[in-house]
């Protein structure tokens, strides 16, 4: 996706994703503060809704694409539309010409040439590569890169902001590449199989002891606290973009 | 520690299965599965700086010749026949049992060895030649162990990858390959040369695979480490080689960038020990050797697969590496695919290659999170999550029943009614005063089996956006 | 009949494609492994490489005998053609070494030494094929197999080796002695084919 050329501007639609809307306010909030502190204004359609990747997964296609068309009407126009959600925008750059493939929408198809993951717009698209934030006290942070900004730009980006941030330690950790298991209806539908999976991320991403577990995806981290907690090996999870603007406030650690 | 098995019903097939594996059976998968994960990335990164052009290089191969198989199979064809070899086709695995049993039997042939080929395990060739009264002995020694064990193979490169020592162990003592228990691999290795090394001057054709066809010379290219597939032509009269006509690569130069990506990929090699290029039968002045060489072009189902709009799996090279680094595979070892094609190649590829049997391999493309990892070790970078996704669509525009499917339709009222949405957001916080535990939803109860979920907080977001304006 | 069918199905197939992938132009350059050619000199850059997947690289006669003579393997077989330069010298050290391979006694025939056709630097390859080889069964089932190459016979890479091809119908590349990693991943040398894989100059 890095080798599409996406608009770039001062001005952007939020899509804060149904997951913010519904359990992670404060990304959705963080997202806008960290924009606006490098100058953006952010506008929030309030028709928005959902990406419509659940149905999309499922196979319902008819259903996915009623939830794209309504999505594409929502942010009409010629704004970048930042996500802070890999997953996410890949539906909107990716999923959406798949499902469209056989009934071209232009709508669908501007939505798909104007998405942004969040953290990969900073990056690649405003140019940013250094966080002008502090940890009080010297931070220890697991970055989990999440399956769907594969083959995008976020990952690197992510790496890039954090590392920037002083007092922050990015840790590493081995099977990187694994994913967490969490794959949306995927850890309902196959339980047991995402359940392994994402004990053996833990096994993982705990294995040097973070701080703080961060991702560009709220999905897979409310999955791996959610196994986490009933392990009783839970850390505290915050997005990148919530420790980002977390750095900033002098008093925040 | 939590407990995994109640109260959810595992109804998806492969996730029961990974269920009930047992812990040492998964742990040998893992291990092998990790293994070869890491060698691929540490040899590929070592001898090249951009290994991911390479891939892409050989997927646009790939893709031309499957856009003209028509052409460069007749060329394959007219090469071999030149050479002196004799081509045949089978549209059917019917017309391929059957006429390798023809060939067989035209040369009097009544035992041989067979070097590891995918395409007979797709057809169930060994069976039915051995029901035909023909003795057909697997070469390979992972295969052979899986002969004996009247097993299937759970890898398409590493076909034991579910078995340790002691298994084989068990196995030669009981079917006579050894005469006392010796789990030692060196040990076990031996004993496999001595037993089948008579075998392989005794029999009277051999069959193998191919893993590459160059439509320029009609050549083959066998690629093995253990140097079964030469015995398969040196002592016998008969080489008979069964190929799917996805095999074909337009030219030898060609060879260089395949060879040099199916190694690494599959075992971290840069080329396995022996890689062997075959266009006819024997050279006059050569004593060892067939002097009869078949070689039998099959169908089954990859015309089928090539119309529909996952054609870009029949790019495979079969080297495993996609079974390899599959977080889904590694719990659930190929078994759990009821296919000789598991992981996530086979998650595609059965349900289209047995293309009237669709609605029963149809929950193979489900079993996956879609995570991409596939993709990215693939050799000619197929695209296997779209091929899932496009499979998943098939299934349900042909209504194939699937377990433990969540209804769609009533999250696509809701995500297209704003008002409706945001007052279903502000109206679910009294969640968080309820016991969720109890509620009969399924799929929060499979959720909430093993995990906690976060506190709702709809509509919050929206409800500090407007805090804001107001302000301002 | 089945080749008709599959034919039909394949040109209305392929015909139908709305879009059909050009042949993609590439320098095999983009596939040679430029850590495995560091180095200058062909045959030192296959010995080493060769070296690393167990095979052996040798420069005399001596070096093979004194090899055969530490390994206990005494009796073998040598392509008549080669016995002059070879098999009569492992003769007068008290080896037995027969020209014809007897079928019948495969076991007895602890080491095979045929004509080689070539080499690949890149790879630790040693190219053997069916114009050369005096007999398939010698190189491949004694425990060891010794390849006779001359020095102009390495080539550099593996797009070099596939150029030389011509017309033969059988050829062989052979990287190191057989082996299998079957049981648990753990690597077994000697298999079918054989342990030792010798590489020897003439």
């Amino acid at each position: 996706m890095s080798d599409i050329s996406r608009p770039v501007t001062k001005r952007v639609l939020l899509m804060g994703t149904c997951l913010c809307d519904a359990f992670y306010d404060d990304v959705a909030r963080a997202s806008v503060e960290v924009l606006e502190h490098l100058g953006v204004t952010v506008e929030f359609p309030e028709d928005q809704t959902c990406c419509g990747q659940p149905a999309f997964n499922s196979g319902d296609w008819a259903t996915s694409r009623k939830v794209a068309r309504h999505c594409a009407s929502v942010f009409a126009g010629e704004l970048p539309v930042i996500v802070p959600s890999g997953s996410c925008a890949a539906m909107n750059f990716h999923g959406n010409p798949l499902q469209f493939e056989e009934c071209p929408d232009a709508s669908v198809d501007s939505l798909a040439k104007r998405s942004w993951e969040v953290l990969d717009y900073i990056v690649n698209g405003l140019g940013i590569t250094t966080w002008p934030g502090e940890f009080k006290t010297p931070t220890k942070i697991a970055f989990h890169r999440s399956c769907h900004s594969r083959g995008t730009g976020t990952g690197e980006a992510a790496m890039t902001l954090l590392a920037s941030i002083k007092n922050a330690e990015v840790l590493s950790f081995g099977q990187a590449e694994q994913c967490c298991g969490f794959g949306g209806t995927f850890s309902v539908t196959f339980p047991h199989i995402s359940g392994r999976m994402g004990s053996l991320k833990l096994d993982h991403v705990l294995e040097n002891h973070p701080d703080v577990l961060t991702s560009g995806d709220m999905s897979c981290l409310m999955h791996l606290d959610g196994l986490a907690r009933v392990q009783g090996r839970a850390v505290p999870y915050k997005h990148v973009v919530q420790l980002m603007r977390d750095s900033l406030v002098k008093n925040a650690d | 520690m939590f407990n995994v098995s109640t109260p959810m019903l595992n109804v998806q097939p492969i996730d029961l299965y990974a269920q009930r594996i047992s812990d040492e059976k998964q742990a040998s998968v893992i291990d092998g599965s990790s293994a070869g994960t890491e060698k691929r990335y540490a040899v590929l990164g070592k001898d090249y700086k951009d290994p991911d052009s390479l891939r892409k290089l050989a997927g646009s191969i790939k893709d031309h010749t499957l856009h003209h198989l028509d052409h460069y199979l007749e060329k394959a064809e007219a090469a071999l026949v030149k050479n002196g070899a004799h081509v045949h086709f089978a549209d059917t695995d019917d017309d391929a049992r059957n006429t390798i049993l023809e060939i067989l039997r035209s040369h009097g042939v009544t035992r041989l060895t067979k070097s590891k080929s995918m395409a007979a395990e797709e057809i169930h060739l060994n069976p039915f030649l051995i029901k035909n009264g023909i003795e057909c002995l697997e070469s390979d020694l992972g295969e052979f162990i899986i002969q004996l064990d009247n097993d299937e193979p759970s890898h398409i490169v590493k076909p034991i990858i579910h078995l340790n020592r002691r298994d084989i162990a068990k196995t030669f003592l009981r079917e006579g390959v050894s005469q006392t228990y010796n789990d030692d691999p060196r040990t076990i290795t031996n004993q496999a040369r001595v037993h089948l090394r008579k075998k392989y001057f005794e029999a009277e054709a051999g069959i193998t695979g191919a893993n590459f066809v160059s439509a320029e010379s009609g050549r083959l290219v066998l690629v093995t480490n253990e140097g079964n597939a030469r015995f398969g032509m040196a002592p016998t009269p008969v080489h008979i080689a069964l190929v799917g006509i996805e095999k074909i690569v337009p030219t030898d130069r060609d060879f260089g960038v395949f060879l040099n990506l199916l190694g690494r990929s599959a075992t971290g090699q840069q080329l396995t020990v022996y890689t062997q290029f075959i266009n006819g039968p024997k050279s006059s002045n050569q004593p060892d050797g067939p002097e009869h060489m078949h070689v039998v072009f099959m169908n089954n189902g990859r015309t089928d697969v090539l119309e529909s709009n996952c054609r870009e799996i029949l790019r495979c090279i079969r080297c495993g590496a996609c079974q390899n680094v599959c977080p889904v595979y590694r719990q659930a070892s190929g078994h759990a695919y009821r296919s000789n094609y598991g992981g996530p190649v086979g998650a595609v590829l059965s349900p289209l290659l047995f293309g009237d049997r669709f609605p029963e391999f149809a929950d193979l493309p489900k079993a996956s999170s879609l995570c991409g990892a596939c993709n990215e070790v693939c050799p000619v970078d197929i695209p296997i999550p779209d091929l899932l996704l496009r499979l998943r669509d098939k299934a349900k525009r042909e209504k194939v029943p699937s377990a433990g499917a969540i209804p769609m339709s009533p999250f696509g009222v809701l995500a297209t009614s704003p008002s409706l949405w945001r007052t279903a957001m502000t109206m679910s916080k009294a969640m968080n005063h309820l016991p969720i535990e109890v509620a009969p939803i399924k799929p929060l109860q499979d959720w909430l089996g093993q995990r906690t979920l976060p506190d709702w907080h709809g509509g919050d977001f929206r409800k500090w956006l407007r805090g804001r304006k107001e302000k301002s | 009949m089945s080749r008709d069918s599959v034919f039909s199905k394949l040109r209305s197939t392929t015909s139908a494609l709305k879009v059909r992938a050009p042949y993609p132009e590439y320098d095999s350059a983009v596939v040679h492994s430029a850590p495995r050619l560091e180095g200058s000199d062909l045959w030192e850059i296959f010995s080493r490489n060769f070296k690393a997947v167990s095979g052996r690289a040798m420069t005399t006669v001596d070096e093979l005998l004194e090899f055969l003579l530490k390994d206990g393997s005494k009796h073998g077989y040598c392509d008549p053609s080669l016995f002059d330069a070879i098999g009569s010298k492992l003769v007068a050290a008290g080896l037995k070494v027969e020209t014809e391979f007897d079928r019948e006694r495969y076991d007895d025939y602890q080491f095979g030494i045929t004509r080689g056709s070539g080499a690949i630097a890149e790879s630790g390859t040693l190219i053997i094929d069916d114009f050369r080889t005096s007999r398939r069964l010698a190189a491949l089932s004694p425990w060891i197999h010794v390849g006779c190459i001359l020095r102009s016979e390495v080539v550099r890479t593996i797009p070099n080796a596939i150029a030389t091809f011509g017309d033969c119908p059988n050829i062989i590349w052979v990287t190191g002695p057989s082996k299998t990693a079957d049981v648990e991943g753990i690597l077994i040398e000697g298999v079918h084919g054989p342990g030792e894989q010798i590489a020897l100059l003439i």
